[in-house]
């Protein structure tokens, strides 16, 4: 397997200092200059949450946010989008809360193996943004540049509906997902509701 | 409710930082003594108590043995993944999101020849690059491998040869990525190139060098892997059919496009234990495996399965890039990681086999089906993996749901220069399902009889046996086919659209785990083992060594510990992923887990409310029979008020004791024939669906699109209708892609032409039609609350629906998968031209005008669904096995019945000039028949 | 993961400093390539295809992202023209077409435009094209044939798969280019050149700057046929633009794409058909351009069928001018 035909893989680029805003936070990493932003974001600036599924444009797992637009970080030159503002998965939640579109993810069956899932509430978050009240069509195509191969989409779909329902102020945002009884006093007529650990 | 701690985060707080974010809220929890989040106790849910034992969830199918632990806290109920929170986050840590300290980058040497001998390697310049710590190749790791113990034909590297392009040579490990890619082309390698094959049909011939060598048991020098030949019932009646179908069949290989690429990390601890991290489907046969290669004992070695983006069949072998990962680990005493590009996953493939099927069948003057004749050559690429029951699956999975005069089965799996194929979702049963539920469509023509009705009077009834002696126990099928015939509107569609538009129907069945493990003896030991550990805290903890691909199994794991101790299931926690805390577990492959696991599960949990409830006895004076589990609490039937706390029970149980700990196994009931390969494809319950699938085809350009879908499935008892209904809508996706565009090309140098996203072509969410899930639950009586799977058996219907709504839309028949555009077109041409060159908008729509025998059908139709209906109701407890519609006693042996009721598993010399192309894997000899016996 | 060979990325903030920086590589025998979104080059510098020691960027010269009925720089990304109010209707519509709503993000008219060509020899990692002995587009120095049409060593049949360029051919666009040398423009027509490797008139340091259409365009109609097996991402097997300013004959232009090496204008064929433009022609005129064009075994689907489409897509797309 030798020969004149391989293209050599060292030394590699001249390092240089990037720095960009990611998740609102001010950071700088030492990357080649030929960088990859997928690959500063994960092994540089520590967003593991982006993911890598095909690193060629076909999957959407990569998508993050590029001053408010979803873009693919694999097929991106971390030099070009230098100085910009970057949301990543890690970025959506409000501190402890989650965003109305994670937690639709997980009421609705939006995210089953969730490798595609991060991808995905880029994609969606960046359309709601815009557009509070889409169609299933232009849901559709908002997220055709993600690939998801465990849900065949719909309950994605499904999801990012009832997120915009709840952005939209039409619905509650949703209790958390582990609590099945949505209402923590209730009364049925079957038998008196009573506080535990009194017994007789 | 004094005093109530609190717990981060919760849902909301008023406070808002200065920079504008709301400060993490804080949640009301309650005393000690409950555990959970509500404060109170929450009613009884009559509305998720069976109504056996007295509450109001309906039961069409009957009562089920586990009932009386319902405690409607959790099954039956939508529910999100338990992990889906560290989902939506990012936090979620699959293969290559394991980063250790000093970690550096493993890069495997990949064979740029389809079959090649390696006469020497040397790696010195490899070796003397700076920055390269490790390097190995065969020769460090000499001992064979393979998920199944019959078939060890793996080495972690090529030892003597290369068997296919992108087949393992060596591997370098090095500080990082840059050196590791350049460390790969200062190897020098001398090669002996050899004849490559790539043709299936070639591997059934006499070669020079076959591709691997069985010794005494290897069929001619053929690179025939495995045959099988099966044959049962009366072959008579295939004699003077009223109607016939032939079909010749080529399916293309198809991959398992799992979204996150194979990724492993491997560490030797400063102990000397080896801590592996890998996304694996079954852990526990990696562990195995690794355990030969490295010369290790098992207990040596911590197999941590990460989280696993998509499986399907494909993460499911150990891989030899497991091993290398471990190897350059020992070597260098640093973590090494390796992480796939897409290009490797492509040549580590373990897809579906590309496939030749040929499937006879034939129906006699009362539309029975008087015989299914099924021949599938498999192409099986460079390795065994699963293709020994991949072999079986093409057709014993086809002796069922309908009832069969007479079966037979030749198949045969050949070795080829290619990546291995293996085990993928709806493993082995796809290919033929759709061979064969074409075939009925076309019977269903040629009587004039509307292919629902006739399978519909065809069917084998609950608690049955197939004519390969399958027990069949639960069966939905019929229930499934009238449900989706009415949600799609079947009747006013059918042979009535316009040209373009078309409708049609596809049944499926599949094995809900399989009979018998893989690695010992069931009699002896379990399938699956679960343990239970409560601790003072009152916090459940589950182990179980189930591996979640995402198909939610550890979340099925926890509901239903949660539904037997009536715990939120907040208070379950689930651990499985380390092999040093889990029991061990099959893992996630034949749809095993819930059947399996849940009811080990339920075994554990059961152990503990016995153990609960014998505590609340003593402290409240009432035999265990008259209490009741609900939310936390423990009371006297007839007066709520009487009770005591789940953790005052708890703490009570746990005097003397400590921790309450339990352990829960399952075993699978003996059942099965005596033949040989009888075990292939038993199991303890099967899975029943079926699809209507519409499609528009422009007729201009081929161009299928598959609009709607109506797709049920049984699957006994839904615990989470959501994943449930996420099992059926993503199966079609991917059966979807099976039957449209997805496929492995290999071009006319044998390369794998298309090792990418771009080329291979998965349906993006624009080719998704509007799927209506439809659940049917037929309460399997030994199913886990009556459940049974949801994983892979959703995934057959899809493909013959939208092949036989194509025909229903353009009136072509074709057979010959994926139906890309050219292909269908093709087949266009070739009709306008048969028609005398007419246009193709012009081409005539298939109608339909019933014969005298939908009649009877539809007689014989509703006869058997009464008979169904007692059946699964266990109001008729009668024998039932295949054959009784021919008219035979099911109290006598069959043999003893007919003379020509055959039960054979090798041909007579008389059938051998006219078996099929497989069958042709039967004319050579087995060496050890032929006096060789190396 | 897919690394890059290494490289040098150059930012220059004006045409001017990218036209110095690409004479002073010429100047030092260096190679470079121009990179605006990366969507194509990207992908190949992952397989090592061409990798070049210097990459200059586009994406931070101002002013080279303009849309408007009349002009769109070469800067102007994919994805805002598929939104904008002001872009002609024909464009819009080809660029929704493209690959996928997340790589029109990224992806140009420029790169689009100058995109390379395809073909499933080559698209392939350096392992891969490595098992086959190369191909002659990237031969590595060993003289490797073509895969596609053996026993020639002169000539590469890759498949030009933009999908831009047909229309911007039926909308009668001129393309402006820049270089070291200075400024030049030429109909969109002109600017493509066979073969596969050679691809465009593009002569080293130069790069598109905009296309420009004529005054009349807003009175075109057009329509853009793409065959393609999946609604996203695939790239078009075969595309065919037209457009006229309705009633006028004269004015017809159709153009076709990922069938030969480069887009093709079908003037030709269309003056065959004299002065006369109705329904009735059209069989007459997809049927001549589906014998024009001569399309090989390297994409996804059979060269016979892509061929049999044209004609297909080429009534489809004459029939909506015509408003049928
Ligand atoms: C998964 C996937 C699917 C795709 N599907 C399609 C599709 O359906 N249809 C389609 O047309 N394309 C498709 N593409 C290709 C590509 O995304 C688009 O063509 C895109 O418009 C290229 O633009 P870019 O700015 O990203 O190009 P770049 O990658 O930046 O450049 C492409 C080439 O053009 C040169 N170049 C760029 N700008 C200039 C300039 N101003 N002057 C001179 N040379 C220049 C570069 O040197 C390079 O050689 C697809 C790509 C991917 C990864
Ligand atoms: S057309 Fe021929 S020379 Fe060009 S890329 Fe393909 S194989 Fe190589
Ligand atoms: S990793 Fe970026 S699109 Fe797949
Ligand atoms: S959830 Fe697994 S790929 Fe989308």
């Amino acid at each position: 397997m030798v020969g004149k035909e391989h293209v050599t893989m060292i030394p590699s680029a001249p390092k240089t200092i990037w720095s960009a805003t990611v998740n609102g936070q001010d950071v700088q990493a030492i990357a080649p200059s030929n960088a990859i932003l997928l690959d500063v974001l994960r092994d540089e600036v520590g967003m593991l949450g982006v993911k890598r599924g095909c690193d060629l444009g076909t999957c959407g797992c990569c998508a993050v946010l590029i001053d408010g637009e979803p873009r693919l970080s694999c097929l991106c030159l971390a030099g070009q989008v230098e100085g910009q503002e970057i949301t990543t998965v890690e970025g959506l939640a409000d501190g402890a809360h989650l965003a109305p579109i994670q937690t639709c993810f997980a009421t609705h069956g939006g995210s089953q193996c969730g490798f595609c899932t991060p991808g995905f509430l880029m994609s969606a978050e960046a359309l709601l943004n815009e557009n509070e009240n889409p169609t299933r069509d232009e849901i559709a195509c908002a997220i055709e540049g993600n690939l998801c191969r465990c849900t065949g989409y719909q309950q994605i779909v499904d999801s990012i509906e009832a997120a915009a329902e709840i952005k939209r102020g039409d619905a509650p945002a949703p209790s958390p997902a582990s609590d099945p009884h949505p209402n923590p006093h209730p009364e049925g007529p079957d038998e008196p509701s009573m506080p535990p650990g009194h017994a007789r | 409710m004094a005093g109530g701690y609190r717990q981060q985060p919760g849902a909301s707080s008023g406070e808002v930082r200065k920079d504008g974010k709301r400060v993490a809220g804080k949640q009301k929890f309650p005393p000690p003594g409950s555990g959970g989040s509500r404060p109170t106790m929450a009613p009884r849910d009559l509305d998720s108590i069976p109504e056996s034992v007295g509450g109001k969830e309906p039961q069409p199918a009957g009562s089920h043995i586990h009932d009386r632990y319902r405690t409607g806290t959790e099954v039956g109920k939508p529910r999100a993944l338990v992990d889906s929170h560290a989902k939506v986050t990012g936090q979620a840590w699959y293969g290559d999101d394991v980063r250790l300290p000093n970690e550096i980058i493993g890069k495997i040497l990949r064979s740029p020849h389809h079959y090649a001998k390696i006469k020497s390697i040397d790696t010195s310049k490899v070796e003397a690059l700076p920055g390269v710590l490790a390097v190995a190749t065969g020769a460090d790791a000499p001992n064979t491998f393979g998920v199944l113990p019959v078939t060890k034909d793996e080495h972690a590297m090529a030892v003597e040869k290369v068997r296919h392009v992108g087949d393992l040579v060596a591997c370098v490990a090095a500080v990082d990525e840059a050196t590791a890619m350049e460390a790969l082309n200062l190897f020098e390698i001398e090669w002996e190139v050899l004849d490559p094959v790539f043709d299936p049909r070639k591997g059934l011939e006499d070669q020079d060098e076959p591709i691997h060598w069985r010794g005494k048991y290897h069929v001619g020098t053929t690179n025939v892997q495995k045959r099988v030949f099966q044959e049962f019932g009366d072959r008579s009646l295939v004699d003077d059919p009223t109607a016939s179908s032939h079909g010749k069949w080529r399916m293309e290989g198809v991959h398992h496009g799992f979204t996150e690429p194979h990724a492993v990390v491997a560490h030797w601890d400063p102990n000397g234990r080896l801590q592996l991290y890998t996304p694996q489907q079954v852990p526990h046969y990696a562990h195995r495996a690794l355990s030969t290669v490295l010369e290790v004992p098992m207990h040596q070695i911590n197999v941590i399965r990460t989280f696993v983006g998509g499986g399907f069949g494909g993460k499911s072998d150990p891989f030899p890039h497991e091993m290398c990962a471990a190897i350059l680990s020992r070597k260098a005493g640093r973590p090494v990681r390796i992480n796939f590009s897409r290009e490797e996953v492509y040549w580590i493939n373990r897809g579906r086999h590309p496939s030749y099927i040929e499937v006879k069948m034939t129906a006699d003057e009362e539309a029975r089906i008087s015989g299914f004749d099924i021949d599938a050559l498999i192409d099986g690429g460079g390795f065994a993996s699963f293709g020994h029951v991949t072999s079986y699956y093409n057709g014993v999975l086809a002796t069922a749901p309908y009832e069969l005069g007479s079966f037979h089965y030749t198949g045969a799996r050949v070795w080829t220069n290619k990546p291995a194929s293996g085990a993928m979702r709806g493993h082995g049963a796809v290919n033929t399902r759709c061979a064969v539920e074409v075939g009925l469509d076309e019977m269903a023509e040629q009587m004039q009889v509307d292919p629902i009705d006739l399978r519909l009077a065809n069917l084998l009834p609950p608690h049955s046996r197939t004519i390969s002696g399958f027990r069949i126990t639960s069966n939905g099928m019929r229930e499934a086919l009238e449900r989706v015939r009415d949600g799609s509107d079947w009747d006013a569609k059918f042979r009535q659209m316009p040209l373009g538009k078309g409708i049609g129907i596809g049944c499926g069945f599949f094995i809900s785990g399989s009979g018998l493990p893989i690695h010992w003896d069931p009699n002896r030991f379990p399938h699956a083992t679960v343990h239970i550990q409560i601790d003072m805290d009152g916090g459940v903890t589950v182990h179980t060594g189930a591996a979640d691909i995402g198909q939610g199994s550890t979340t099925a794991v926890a509901q239903v510990v949660s539904e037997v101790l009536a715990l939120p299931i907040e208070m379950i926690h689930v651990r499985s992923h380390e092999s040093d805390t889990s029991p061990v577990d099959l893992g996630s492959y034949s749809s095993r887990v819930t059947f399996m696991n849940a009811n080990a599960a339920i075994r554990a949990a059961l152990d503990i409310r016995e153990k609960l409830l014998n505590a609340a006895w003593e402290m409240l004076g009432y035999h265990p029979d008259v209490l009741v589990l609900n939310d936390r609490r423990i009371y006297y039937k007839h007066d709520p008020a009487v009770g005591v706390s789940y953790l005052q029970a708890l703490h009570k149980a746990q005097e003397d004791k400590g921790s309450l700990i339990s352990s829960g196994a399952y075993r699978s009931p003996p059942m099965g024939g005596v033949h040989k390969g009888a075990a292939a494809g038993l199991a303890p319950a099967y899975s029943f669906s079926a699809y209507v699938a519409e499609v528009d085809v422009d007729v201009e350009t081929g161009l299928v699109s598959c609009t709607n879908v109506w797709a049920a499935h049984d699957c006994g008892k839904a615990l989470n209708p959501l994943a449930v209904e996420g099992q059926i809508i993503g199966s079609c996706h991917m059966g979807l892609g099976q039957v449209l565009s997805e496929k492995m090309v290999y071009g006319r140098t044998g390369h794998l032409q298309n090792p990418n996203l771009l080329e291979y072509k998965i349906p993006s969410v624009h080719e998704m039609p509007h799927v209506t899930p439809i659940i049917v639950e037929s309460s399997d009586p030994e199913g886990p609350f009556g459940a049974k799977e949801a994983g892979e058996g959703p995934l057959l219907p899809i493909l013959p629906a939208v092949v036989n709504a194509v025909y229903d839309a353009i009136g072509v028949r074709i057979r010959e998968l994926p139906l890309t555009p050219d292909v269908v077109w093709k087949a266009i041409s070739a009709k306008t031209k048969s028609l005398g060159g007419i246009d193709e908008t012009e081409l005539p729509s298939p109608r339909l005008e019933h014969s005298s025998l939908q009649a009877t059908l539809v007689a014989r139709g509703l006869e058997h669904k009464e008979r169904d209906r007692r059946r699964q109701r266990s109001e008729d407890t009668s024998a039932y096995v295949n054959g009784v519609l021919f008219g035979f006693d099911p109290d006598r042996p069959l043999e003893d019945q007919v003379d020509g009721w055959k039960s054979a598993v090798e041909p007579v010399p008389e059938q051998l000039a006219e078996l099929g192309l497989a069958g042709k894997a039967w004319l050579k000899k087995e060496q050890r028949q032929m006096g060789g016996d190396q | 993961m897919m690394l890059m060979p290494p490289f040098n990325l150059h930012h220059p903030k004006t045409v001017e400093e990218a036209c110095e920086l690409a004479a002073t590589f010429l100047a030092n025998k260096e190679s470079f390539d121009w990179v605006a979104g990366g969507t194509d080059l990207l992908p190949n510098y992952k397989w090592h295809i061409n990798v070049k020691t210097h990459v200059i960027s586009l994406a931070n010269i101002p002013g080279l992202d303009t849309i408007s009925m009349h002009e769109i720089g070469a800067m102007a990304r994919l994805g805002a023209l598929t939104t904008a109010e002001n872009v002609h209707p024909l464009i819009a519509s080809a660029a929704s077409k493209i690959a996928s709503s997340l790589i029109r993000n990224n992806a140009t008219l420029g790169g689009n435009i100058c995109l390379d060509t395809r073909c499933f020899w080559f698209n392939q990692s350096e392992d891969w094209r490595r098992s086959i002995d190369w191909c002659h587009k990237e031969d590595c120095g060993t003289g490797s044939d073509c895969r596609v049409i053996p026993n020639q060593n002169t000539l590469c049949v890759a498949t030009y798969q933009g999908d831009l360029a047909p229309s911007l051919m039926a909308l009668e666009g001129t393309i402006h280019i820049i270089g070291p040398n200075g400024p030049r423009s030429l109909p969109v027509d002109e600017f493509f050149q066979l073969d596969g490797i050679t691809r465009n008139v593009l002569q080293e340091g130069e790069f598109v700057l905009k296309v420009t259409f004529p005054e009349n365009v807003a009175n075109r109609t057009g329509s853009y046929k793409k065959l393609r097996v999946r609604e996203s991402w695939d790239f078009p097997e075969a595309g065919v633009a037209s457009s006229w300013i309705p009633g006028d004959p004269s004015s017809l232009r159709v153009a076709s794409t990922a069938l030969e090496s480069i887009p093709r204008s079908h003037q030709e064929e269309v003056d065959a058909l004299g002065t006369a433009f109705s329904k009735e022609h059209i069989p007459q005129l997809s049927e001549a351009i589906m014998k024009s064009i001569k399309p090989v075994n390297n994409t996804a689907l059979p060269p016979r069928y892509r061929k049999s489409m044209v004609r297909v897509l080429a009534k489809r797309s004459l029939r909506e001018i015509l408003g049928d």
